[in-house]
């Protein structure tokens, strides 16, 4: 049959069923006058083909491990091996954090993500006034190399991949990690792992900067320099989707916003003369995944499909340059601290959406973590529920299952477009730092985050346990607690590493480091040779401001 | 929130400047925005108060970078006079459908918050008819009392009421950014008039020079059509003097013609300022220095003409607080304003009756506020 | 239109170092749209800052939003300020993940409502207009 007479077909069997449909309304209207999706995207009732498939086929999808990626970026995908399961943590002092991964890869983690403090993330030491309580809260204090090789003590580095959350004093502590490596006999070169490096959606969304934007990306460029030629095997950078949505975009929102950081980081890296196919493979990416299946799914592949398109078009990337690779955490902002229990089943359905978009690594969860850190058994749960999703539910038996269904493929096609749209809006104000200076993308997600808080205080939108389906009962449940004595421990063990060290050695290599800041030479260097000589993150973040100065919030 | 708290027991502590006179100060702000027809009560005496040598107006489209520019004006009068206090008072639109506001100014500006020398008050514009205005000059007065040496006034130059409360300062800086397709209309729409100094501010952009460019043709355009308006008004009211700057009372004469700014010898200037990344600032407070130098004797004078205006704003703001009171809010008004409607007494009959209903109810004499 | 006349002023800000500032943002509009006049002050702010315009500013109420667990020493910092400045009189709120067995010590010192994620809006209004209602 050709496809006009394919068409004429469709057309009359779609009129007898809309003809079925008014009649069914009549008698039993819908339970709702529209359907939208977790994003605020109009769902229709019914997805139909609009054009053959095949037509567009290796235009549009492709095979996996083949431009444009759509589905997938490995050609056998879980076949060969699954994502790597990956659960963030770090509390207290690198004492208790080392215990905790020790627990974690004995339990079946196959790589470390490690959870600093907000002072180490900021470049704070820990008896700094400007740590206040916050020592040790959301994840391990590391002030010296000294915390660093407590952190990884009985830690082969070159047997595990060690994900680092880290952005505004990224260079300080891979240099960390690079000599805890040096110092158990392992080459840089046999390092594995990532570092998360993405300062824009700091300012965008996240909050741990600490320098203007100008000498942030010089930093990062640095840092891609160095790692080409010494770390080769080391992800420089995770541009991060994760926290845009947390801060309450859209799904179309969080990858356009973020492809658009991935494009002003490649135009800073060509700026400072390193070429595309040099550094472009070690780029990586990281995404929320939330609870609408269908929507999440096709962001996935609408990123990649995208993100393969921009690196072909705008920087004449290869194929290998091309591939969107992500790691995926289950949305925090979905968890509830009403019936907590109800969060499993909620990661479960995030995990799934992050396999069915083809994640490389994956991070679920607690059900605890709207109240609190996990406990060990909580986490334990969460990595369960990532082990049943890959063992037991069949869905990585094939490789994008959802590949064709009419719906996925228009969300696909739809999301990328709108995401596009984001991107252009952006180039048009001159790039991702403009736009953020003018505070369009913060103003963007604060209205999205308005609109969908206004949908369940509404309770058009329907969150169980929150605002349907309540309970009286308070939770009882067991939260883990910092220990109390945390920060006045973390501040001896800085008192006696400052006291056991060679000044001299200090002060001579914080003056490197604010030399080097004034000129243009790579930064990695002298900030190697300052953690060697046991320099604090504070004090090499403050070598660091005096150069460079500090950023401050725009509000519109 | 106490707002019955003795408002001369409040101005002594103010003028004391005493460890509790920053909340005393705070407290009074509140009064005079709160109630502006108190404002008439508290300015007994305030010809006396010390006054600041300079109010500064701000004041620009959303987005072209006020606040930064508005902080590090701040940063550098602070470095220029460090034993000397500033205030900054950041003006913001009120939603005009719940009232409410979300005052966003002290976000750039925190670096100030805990330096001693820096009072920031942020205000919301709250629809009031004219009642802004005398709450702003209100705070400008108090922060006078308190000791503030230069006192910023940053608006967001988009309604008219914004544009009047930076036309109180005594000298008005208007700040525009490239790439704000809206620049030109801006202009257009009044503030062109409002400004004595321009900024073209994020210059680091490619398009500042152009948007640097148009405003000069403009500016100089508008000037001549001043000056030639000048000039017709000179021929009408005999030849004093041809051009201001030159006339030995520095200008003042000129100011009683309606919209002639104090100095019309030369179109305004225009700086070019990277506000985040602390550029082009010197020069600007160099000028604005300059200009408070020369002419702080004719803003006091003016200032003082002022005051009169002040106790008449709060008079009629206060009568009209207590007719709205009677008449109620919009749930209530109704049943108030329904004889007009049904066309049995006309509008000057029912206000003829709600001022004599006011007269006789001693009670909303004293009553502050509809609840 | 008559006198859209404010409730009261409020003070929503982020004590500490975490940078979460979704549902302080939110608070802030919330309390918009229901009269409040807030100032906001956004995030990594210290206590001292936080107080000093709080009295500055003459507000009724401070709103503390925090994530990151540091409630318990942060809180307490902003209010012996408060007490110190001799502004007892203004209200402390808070809110973020705050565990629940926490919420009793923060009542002791003197926090007079601590809102948990997913309270709904209408809840913090209600609150906040009983707490911070103003002599007639």
């Amino acid at each position: 049959m050709s496809d006009s007479n394919l068409a004429t077909n469709l057309k009359t069997s779609r009129d007898k069923y809309d003809a079925a449909v008014a009649k069914t309304l009549a008698k039993f209207p819908e339970q709702q006058k529209t359907f939208v999706s977790a994003s605020g995207s109009p769902v229709e009732r019914l997805y139909l083909p609009e054009s053959d498939p095949r037509a567009a086929y290796t235009e549009q999808l492709g095979f996996p491990g083949q431009f444009p990626f759509t589905r997938g970026v490995q050609p056998t995908m879980y076949r060969g091996r699954f994502w790597t399961m990956r659960q963030y943590a770090g509390f207290a002092t690198a004492e208790e954090s080392n215990q905790r991964y020790k627990y974690l890869l004995g339990q079946g983690t196959t790589g470390l993500s490690v959870a600093f403090d907000l002072p180490t993330q900021i470049g704070y030491d820990s008896d700094d006034p400007e740590s206040l309580g916050e020592v040790g809260k959301v994840g391990v204090a590391i002030d010296s190399l000294a915390d660093m090789e407590t952190l990884f003590d009985g830690i082969p580095l070159d047997k595990v991949s060690t994900s680092m959350t880290i952005n505004s004093t990224a260079a300080i502590l891979l240099a960390m990690y690079i000599v805890v490596g040096e110092k158990q006999g392992v080459t840089p070169e046999k390092l594995n792992g990532t570092i998360q490096n993405d300062i824009l959606k700091e300012y965008i969304a996240r909050g741990t900067y600490r320098f203007p934007p100008k000498p942030s990306l010089r930093l990062i460029a640095d840092i891609f320099e160095y790692c080409t030629k010494e770390v080769p095997n080391w992800n420089t950078i995770s541009i991060s989707g994760y926290h845009i949505r947390e801060a309450g975009s859209t799904a179309a929102q969080e990858i356009g916003f973020t492809l658009a950081d991935a494009i002003c980081y490649v135009e800073t890296a060509l700026k400072a003369g390193l070429k595309v196919d040099e550094f472009a493979p070690r780029l990586a990416f990281f995404f929320a995944a939330h609870s609408d299946l269908f929507e999440e799914v096709a962001k996935f592949r609408a990123a990649r499909r995208l993100y393969a398109r921009i690196m072909r078009e705008r920087f004449n990337a290869s194929d290998k340059s091309c591939m969107l690779r992500f790691h995926t955490q289950t949305g925090g902002v979905t968890l509830t601290a009403q019936q907590p229990d109800n969060n499993v089943v909620r990661v479960t359905i995030q995990a799934l959406a992050a396999v069915l978009g083809g994640t490389q690594s994956l991070h679920t969860n607690s059900k605890d973590e709207a109240l609190a850190l996990p406990t060990e058994e909580s986490v334990t749960v969460a990595l369960r529920t990532q082990q049943i999703v890959a063992y037991e539910s069949g869905v990585t038996n094939t490789i994008d299952p959802l590949a064709g269904s009419f719906f996925v493929e228009q969300l696909t096609d739809r999301l990328e477009s709108e995401a596009k749209q984001y991107i252009e809006k952006i180039d048009a104000m001159g790039g991702m730092v403009a736009a953020i200076e003018r505070g369009f993308v913060q103003k963007q997600i604060e209205e999205s985050a308005y609109r969908f808080g206004q949908s369940i205080d509404s309770g058009e939108r329907v969150i169980v346990g929150v605002n349907k389906f309540t309970s009286k009962k308070e939770p009882d449940i067991d939260l883990f607690e910092v220990p109390e004595a945390t920060q006045k421990r973390q501040v001896d063990k800085l008192k006696s590493v400052k006291a056991n060290r060679d000044a001299n050695k200090v002060r001579a290599a914080l003056s490197a480091v604010t030399e080097a800041a004034r000129g243009d030479g790579n930064l990695m260097p002298p900030i190697l040779d300052a953690v060697r000589a046991y320099c604090t993150v504070g004090e090499i973040c403050r070598a660091l401001e005096g150069v460079f100065g500090q950023y401050t919030e725009s509000f519109n | 929130m106490p707002y019955h708290g003795d408002i001369p027991n409040l101005i002594a502590q103010t003028a004391s400047r005493g460890p509790a006179s920053v909340r005393a100060a705070a407290r009074l702000m509140s009064i005079v925005t709160d109630h502006p027809e108190r404002v008439a009560t508290m300015l007994a005496g305030a010809t006396r108060w010390p006054q600041p040598r300079l109010v500064l107006g701000i004041t620009g489209a959303p987005g072209s970078g006020k606040s930064t520019l508005t902080d590090q004006m701040a940063a550098s009068f602070r470095a220029r006079h460090p034993d000397r206090l500033l205030g900054i008072l950041a003006v913001d639109p009120s939603s005009p459908f719940t009232g409410g506001a979300v005052l966003g100014d002290r976000v750039r500006m925190m670096r100030h918050a805990t330096d001693p020398k820096v009072f920031i008050r942020s205000l919301a514009s709250r629809g009031h008819l004219g009642g802004l205005a005398l709450g702003a000059r209100g705070v400008v007065r108090i922060m006078g009392l308190l000791g503030c040496d230069v006192v910023i006034i940053e608006t967001v130059g988009v309604g008219q009421s914004e544009v009047e409360i930076a036309q109180n300062a005594d000298l008005t800086v208007v700040v525009l950014a490239p790439g704000q397709g809206d620049s030109v209309q801006m202009l257009k729409a009044g503030l062109m008039e409002a400004g004595d100094v321009f900024v073209v501010n994020k210059a680091d952009r490619p398009d500042a020079a152009t948007l640097q460019a148009n405003l000069l043709n403009m500016l100089k355009m508008g000037w001549m059509a001043r000056v030639d308006l000048y000039h017709e008004e000179l021929t009408c009211h005999g030849p004093q003097m041809l051009v201001a700057g030159q006339s030995a009372d520095g200008g003042k004469a000129l100011s009683s013609i309606p919209d002639l700014p104090l100095d019309a010898a030369a179109p305004p200037p225009v700086f070019l300022t990277s506000a985040t990344n602390a550029q082009g600032i010197e020069p600007l407070v160099d000028h604005v220095e300059s200009r408070a130098a020369r002419d702080a004797d004719a803003w006091r004078a003016r200032r003082d003409t002022q005051i009169t205006r002040e106790v008449r704003d709060a008079v009629l703001e206060s009568a009209r607080k207590r007719i709205a009171h009677l008449i109620g809010r919009n749930g209530t008004s109704q049943a108030t304003l329904a004889p007009v409607l049904e066309g049995r007494i006309s509008v000057d009959e029912l206000t003829d009756q709600l001022i004599r209903r006011a007269l006789s109810d001693i009670d909303t004499t004293h009553r502050i506020q509809p609840t | 239109m008559l006198d859209p006349t404010p409730k009261a002023r409020v003070l929503i800000g982020k004590p500490g170092l975490d940078g979460h500032d979704r549902g302080a943002k939110y608070v802030a509009q919330v309390l918009r749209d229901a009269g409040f006049e807030v100032i906001y002050t956004g995030i990594r702010r210290s206590p001292e800052q936080i107080v000093e315009a709080a009295i500055q500013e003459d507000v009724a109420g401070i709103g503390l939003s925090l994530l990151s667990g540091a409630h318990n020493v942060l809180f307490k910092r902003v209010i012996d300020l408060l007490k110190e400045r001799g502004a007892s009189d203004i209200v402390v709120f808070g809110g973020g993940t705050i565990p629940p067995k926490d919420i009793p010590t923060l009542t002791a010192m003197g926090v007079k409502a601590v809102f948990t994620p997913g309270t709904p809006a209408k809840r913090i209004v209600e609150t906040l207009d009983t707490l911070l209602a103003q002599p007639a």
